[in-house]
């Protein structure tokens, strides 16, 4: 009875002065940084699941995935500890921004961040984690400037705009000569006349300036270019001006809430170019198809992520079904990204072995993801460690889709750049509203 | 040449949506001398009650005026009895500050009640139409629609204010409260009917406008900032004077698009690189200035 007594003070005595959880699998945080309010909702909805799922998959064992986070349930380097990812919004503001990431800094105390999707709060929260030392992977955010700073505790596994904008020249002088499944070659002049319209943040104020010079690059006439704000409630003095360009071709980089009212005035102002695309972003959130309906038909956006790359990679419908069980919609650009976010921060952190900062960054400069592993279809995730563009995944690429109706009365994107992974006829020109 | 007459027609249908967002912001200055900093919050709150209703009661968006009619006078009325009376027993500067705490107040009501969501109507009768009546010019039917009933509110208004007993009172009241209430007119009254009116009328153009802009709860500040302009380009407190300010400030919203028809009139390379469109309020509030300074009472006046 008292030996019986002794044994349990004894264990009395451990467990006060043991800190819970000791015992147990070790947690690592990471701070994840979306605008889950304001006009990117929708966006950093599909932003939160998606990390959210990769978390998921790579905390469980999930046999049926063929991903190498899959198998292991949680960091194996670590004794199988797990992730945790802290939400905050930001709400599309670089100060709540950068409050945020030093609150998660220092009062959460996380081993790392993932975020921000607008570069213009990415550029202000990668600061603060530069500062502190933290490593910050931004999946999202598509700024070429990010990645120009020469941040040792930053890194971009997206490809970044200038890459976007020169895939998207390509394709206009594929598609006059010819080079489109489903269109024959034309001569270049119906297409010469530009005008773009991008959102006057970090964003869309770089992406207009690219737009300008690959205009010259390319020999195209760049006649109207202009930045609008993306809070604006209305669009159509912009609208009258751009039509009044007469444009063949009319680009922009728009957030949801403003691509859609865009997309609504031009429709209203009856304006008929022969190409509209957008450079991502709100044109092809879900919110954007089930507002504008058929009426997008034709419109083109860029992409990193498609529904059709089920068809290519078989691990990215393994995801996206759990994807749509879990949301009810399909992996779009901005969901697939943030999933690759944190999957290579699984994949850093399991080849750190540690969440020292110094392993962590580490780990990251050395990383080479396959291909293989990812649902985006790149080549893999390698950083650049050294030169103009540190921290920037150097393996990544871009596709355009084109929104057309499928045989069930669906709207879906097929791919039709690059031309050889093209899944359907392009539909040129674009049909009037 | 389309580019300037869709231009001028543009602004002309805009110019109209603004002078009924003015209008009460005029008429409560009229009667009473205080300046409503929560006109634009009021506007706001007509927007989600237009859209709320629509999307409730699956209604076309256009039947929902009388119910944000009701709702702003009530609103209107509730804050003249429940506040503004009070501060009109302080100094001037506490009825501004006063309505510029009611302004913060609706504001963050509004965010806490409805998020800080962009929200818009997709569906409706007016939503996403237009005509194509020829030579460049489109009309959207919503603005056509809230133009028109903006027509049909000035005029109403006018009415009111100049062939009625009430506006007798209201104008009156508006003249000289202590003498009016001298000669039994229940000024009291008058002010809450001023306050209702102008609610009413704001928060119909909300429900109107909702029609064709989105609406979040920070967007009452751009309408009150280019009320004021109106109301001072046009006289505080004059009705008519708003309606024709309305028009002026409209055709000023449009200067990109003149810019744009000088631009491809002359053929100027250098002009087509200046963005006008990013500028496109800066012209309503330089207005707005020099018509402080070189004439402060407005064009149309009345009232020293």
């Amino acid at each position: 009875m008292k030996s019986a007594f002794r044994f349990l003070s004894v264990l009395l005595i451990i467990g006060l002065i043991v800190p819970a959880g000791a015992l147990a699998e070790k947690e690592i945080k990471i701070g994840a940084i979306y605008p889950l309010t304001g006009g990117a909702a929708a966006a950093g909805r599909e932003l939160r699941a998606g990390a959210e799922l990769a978390a998921e998959i790579a905390n469980n064992v999930m046999a049926d995935i063929n991903m190498s986070m899959a198998k292991n349930g949680g960091i194996k380097s670590m004794g199988g500890a797990k992730i945790t990812i802290i939400f905050k919004d930001h709400e599309g503001n670089p100060t709540l921004g950068a409050d945020l990431a030093k609150k998660l800094i220092l009062d959460d105390k996380v081993d790392g961040l993932l975020g921000c999707y607008h570069s213009s709060v990415t550029k202000t929260v990668s600061a603060v984690a530069e500062q502190h030392g933290i490593p910050m992977i931004n999946g999202t955010s598509t700024s070429p400037a990010l990645t120009k700073r020469g941040f040792k505790w930053f890194w971009r596994t997206t490809p970044h705009d200038v890459w976007f904008t020169k895939d998207l020249f390509e394709f206009l002088v594929g598609l006059s000569g010819g080079k489109v499944q489903g269109v024959k070659s034309f001569p270049k002049k119906e297409l010469l006349n530009i005008a773009s319209a991008c959102e006057n943040s970090e964003w869309g104020s770089f992406v207009s300036a690219l737009i300008k010079d690959f205009a010259s690059e390319y020999k195209f006439n760049l006649n109207k270019s202009l930045l609008y704000s993306a809070k604006a409630p209305d669009l159509s003095s912009e609208v009258r001006s751009l039509k009044a360009a007469k444009p063949d071709v009319m680009m922009f980089a728009s957030y949801t809430s403003d691509a859609i009212l865009m997309v609504k005035t031009l429709k209203a102002q009856k304006v008929q170019p022969k190409i509209i695309w957008g450079q991502d972003a709100g044109f092809e959130k879900p919110e954007f198809r089930s507002t504008l309906g058929d009426s997008i038909v034709g419109i083109l956006t860029r992409t990193v992520f498609l529904p059709k790359v089920v068809d290519i990679k078989p691990v990215a419908g393994q995801v996206n079904t759990l994807y749509k069980a879990k949301t009810g919609n399909d992996l779009g650009g901005a969901s697939a990204r943030a999933f690759t976010g944190l999957q290579t921060w699984v994949h850093v952190l399991e080849k750190a072995g540690s969440t020292k900062p110094a392993d962590i960054q580490r780990a990251a400069n050395a990383i080479n993801i396959p291909g293989a592993e990812l649902v985006v279809p790149w080549a893999g995730i390698k950083f650049s460690t050294s030169g103009a563009e540190m921290g920037q995944n150097t393996l990544g690429s871009g596709l355009i889709g084109q929104y057309q109706k499928g045989p069930d009365g669906q709207l879906v994107l097929e791919i039709v750049y690059p031309f050889d992974v093209a899944s359907a006829d392009m539909i040129y020109p674009f049909p009037q509203f | 040449m389309d580019i300037l007459l869709s231009s001028i027609v543009a602004g002309l249908l805009f110019g109209m949506v603004l002078a009924i967002v003015a209008l009460g912001l005029t008429i409560i200055f009229g009667v009473m001398d205080i300046v409503n900093f929560a006109h634009g919050e009021f506007l706001m709150i007509g927007m989600y009650t237009g859209l709320l209703t629509a999307q409730a009661t699956g209604l076309e968006p256009l039947l929902t005026l009388p119910v944000a009619a009701a709702v702003g006078f009530l609103l209107g009325v509730l804050c003249y009895f429940g506040f503004i009376k009070f501060l009109l027993r302080g100094p001037m500067i506490a009825q501004l500050l006063g309505t510029f705490g009611l302004m913060l107040f609706l504001r963050n009501l509004a965010l806490l009640i409805f998020g800080s969501e962009d929200r818009a109507l997709h569906h409706g009768v007016l939503v996403g139409k237009s005509f194509d009546i020829g030579m460049g010019i489109i009309l959207p039917a919503t603005k056509l629609a809230a133009a028109g009933l903006s027509v049909v509110a000035f005029w109403g208004v006018w009415i009111l204010m100049n062939r009625t007993k009430i506006g007798n009172a209201l104008r009156a009241t508006a003249l000289n409260a202590q003498g009016a209430r001298y000669m039994g007119i229940p000024t009291e009254r008058m002010n809450a009917l001023a306050w209702g009116i102008g609610g009413g009328t704001v928060t119909v153009a909300g429900a109107l406008i909702v029609n064709f802009w989105s609406v979040n709860p920070f967007m009452g500040l751009l309408f009150t900032m280019i009320a004021f302009a109106i109301v001072a380009l046009g006289g505080f407190g004059s009705v008519p004077g708003a309606f024709f300010a309305g028009l002026v400030v409209g055709m000023i919203t449009e200067i990109p698009g003149f810019w744009d028809f000088m631009t491809y009139t002359f053929n100027l390379d250098w002009m087509a690189n200046v963005p006008m469109t990013s500028f496109k309020y800066m012209w309503v509030y330089l207005a707005y200035f020099l018509i402080m300074v070189v004439r402060p009472r407005g064009l149309f006046g009345w009232k020293q």
